[in-house]
């Protein structure tokens, strides 16, 4: 089976396991395996919206150079955050000259020093962005194909109505992501079609859900998701899909503030793109933490499973 | 022929320690030529053995602007080395009841919640002298990894060489003590030859050696230490003393 350097992140390795499961057993189900590298830091989740071009790049770099190292120029991640982070170092090493050379200035130095240390035979060499970053999404896209994945389906999601949201990292700034169109993205759509399910077209799916203000002003979030998620249910939306562990805590757990805020609103159940696959491709609904989400599944778990009836058993 | 006492002395090198020059013989420890050069030793010195991590150094070789780190009782003097031995670092430690505690990543987190500020510089490894992968242990910290950090972290002896060198004002290693004693009062299984012995101990079952020793004079004690009974470097797995009461 084919190996793919993987990077799982933060959130998805202990907090959010759950997801990191459901993608592990998509990919063995679609033939490839994704292979997570040995050792790995955070990367930072911060160049995006910082200044500071050169300390913070550190972190992605070392973490893309060890993949170099490793004899593979893909790496897979499945968070948007991760993704985001990722990709911009990886675009800056690229692009710019300068921060090329102070990043592999600085991890040049990198190895401790000590004479009872054996040294590494292989000598330095730059690191100047041949890995490419690629969002499990795009992999599936690119790579595996959504006919391939049409064919791999043991429960097609058949009849379900599903709101696809971006929100705001996956896809900009545009000219150093370059996944999709950010203004009129397709690729979500393209991927709930491909599990037989029908994407509702809502206004809202590209719009913020409060990211990181969720930590510091709380009620700025809840309404951007109350507005989202309630637009998504006008459209007709059984469930939403999303492919970023902070918007997930966002939409799913801030659904407790939204119905103490908002006194109309109705729970809508929300999925992190990798179960929705895992359960269409056949793997047991028991692996995806469904009891570890705010929100109920079960009236959306229940469809999936009597149009289609049960899959075989991992 | 050359009488012992004619062995020519070994070669003197010049240190400088806190700035100041002294010739040391070359084939001593950093600990050991301080010693030779006067200094007594009072903090900044435990084991000599390695393992206490009192004697974490800073040094820097000529012709090299890289700040090296060692034990002092490990390490080697070299010539025209510049150090610092460093007994104390002075980096935040938080209190905690550990009988309060469920050892979550979470409750890591929430104790030392600086840990969030590292930003992957990789200082603290390359300040280690026990060679241990620090900003490893530091990203699985992070992402709530606690046998992890207790796993990556355990040879650590303390010494605070990673907290000093970090420039997010880290704690590392009581971050990773923190995450060794939850792993081991929380994950891994109870020692129960461990429970058996601390029962024997309140059952009484040393206090007549134990009195015995204490009733011994000080010569009487040296001989029974000289003549003790030790494990043979290459001791089989199930040695046992002659004299195996107590055992």
């Amino acid at each position: 089976m084919a190996k793919v350097a993987y990077y799982p992140g933060c959130a998805l390795k202990e907090r959010s396991s759950h997801l990191d499961t459901s993608a592990r057993d998509s990919a063995v189900r679609l033939g490839f395996e994704l292979d997570e590298l040995p050792t790995w830091t955070c990367c930072g989740a911060v160049p995006p919206v910082s200044e500071e071009r050169v300390m913070n790049l550190v972190a992605p770099s070392r973490i893309l150079k060890d993949v170099r190292d490793s004899g593979r120029d893909v790496l897979i991640t499945i968070c948007d955050f991760c993704y985001n982070t990722l990709k911009r170092t990886n675009y800056s090493i690229r692009t710019n000259e300068i921060t090329r050379k102070r990043i592999n200035a600085f991890l040049a130095d990198d190895e401790p020093e000590r004479d009872y240390i054996e040294k590494k035979d292989a000598y330095w060499v730059d690191y100047t962005g041949e890995v490419r970053v690629v969002h499990l999404m795009e992999y599936l896209r690119d790579e595996i194909g959504y006919g391939n994945i049409r064919e791999k389906l043991k429960r097609p999601l058949s009849g379900l109505k599903i709101a696809p949201y971006y929100g705001c990292v996956m896809l900009r700034p545009q000219n150093e992501i370059q996944l999709d169109e950010p203004e009129n993205p397709s690729i979500i759509e393209d991927f709930i079609d491909s599990l037989g399910a029908e994407t509702i077209r809502y206004p809202y799916r590209t719009e913020c859900c409060g990211s990181y203000l969720s930590v510091s002003s709380p009620d700025a979030s809840t309404r951007l998701c109350y507005r989202i998620l309630t637009s998504a249910q006008q459209h007709g939306a059984d469930a939403m899909v999303i492919s970023c562990p902070l918007c997930f805590y966002n939409l799913d757990s801030r659904q407790k503030a939204i119905a103490e805020a908002y006194p109309d609103f109705k729970p809508i159940p929300v999925f992190y793109f990798t179960q929705l696959l895992s359960v269409a491709l056949g793997v047991d609904e028991g692996r995806q933490g469904f009891e570890r989400h705010f929100v109920d599944v079960a009236p959306v778990l229940d469809m999936i499973l009597q149009g289609s009836g049960k899959g075989d058993r991992t | 022929m050359t009488k012992a006492s004619e062995k020519p002395m070994d070669e003197l090198v010049p240190i400088f320690f806190m700035g100041k020059r002294y010739e040391v013989p070359a084939s001593l420890t950093i600990q050991k030529a301080l010693e030779y050069a006067g200094y007594q030793h009072v903090r900044g010195c435990g084991c000599r053995g390695g393992v206490c991590g009192a004697c974490g150094t800073v040094y820097r070789i000529p012709d090299s602007y890289k700040l090296q780190v060692g034990l002092a009782c490990q390490t080697v003097v070299q010539p025209g080395m510049h150090l610092m031995i460093m007994p104390y670092y002075p980096g935040n430690r938080t209190e905690f009841d550990i009988e309060e505690l469920k050892g979550t990543g979470g409750e890591v987190a929430a104790l030392y919640p600086e840990i969030f500020k590292c930003i992957g510089c990789n200082a603290c490894t390359m300040g280690c002298p026990m060679d241990i992968d620090v900003m490893h242990y530091m990203a699985q910290a992070i992402r709530g990894d606690v046998p992890g950090v207790a796993v990556t972290s355990f040879d650590c002896i303390m010494c605070g060489l990673c907290a000093s060198r970090c420039p997010a004002e880290e704690v590392q290693f009581n971050v990773a003590i923190l995450a060794r004693r939850l792993n081991a009062r929380y994950r891994v299984p109870r020692a129960e030859h461990l429970d058996k012995r601390v029962r024997e101990i309140k059952e009484g079952r040393f206090e007549e050696p134990l009195h015995d020793l204490m009733s011994r004079s000080i010569d009487e004690l040296k001989k029974m230490y000289s003549a003790r009974e030790t494990e043979p470097q290459m001791a089989e797995e199930n040695w046992t003393p002659q004299d195996a009461r107590y055992v």
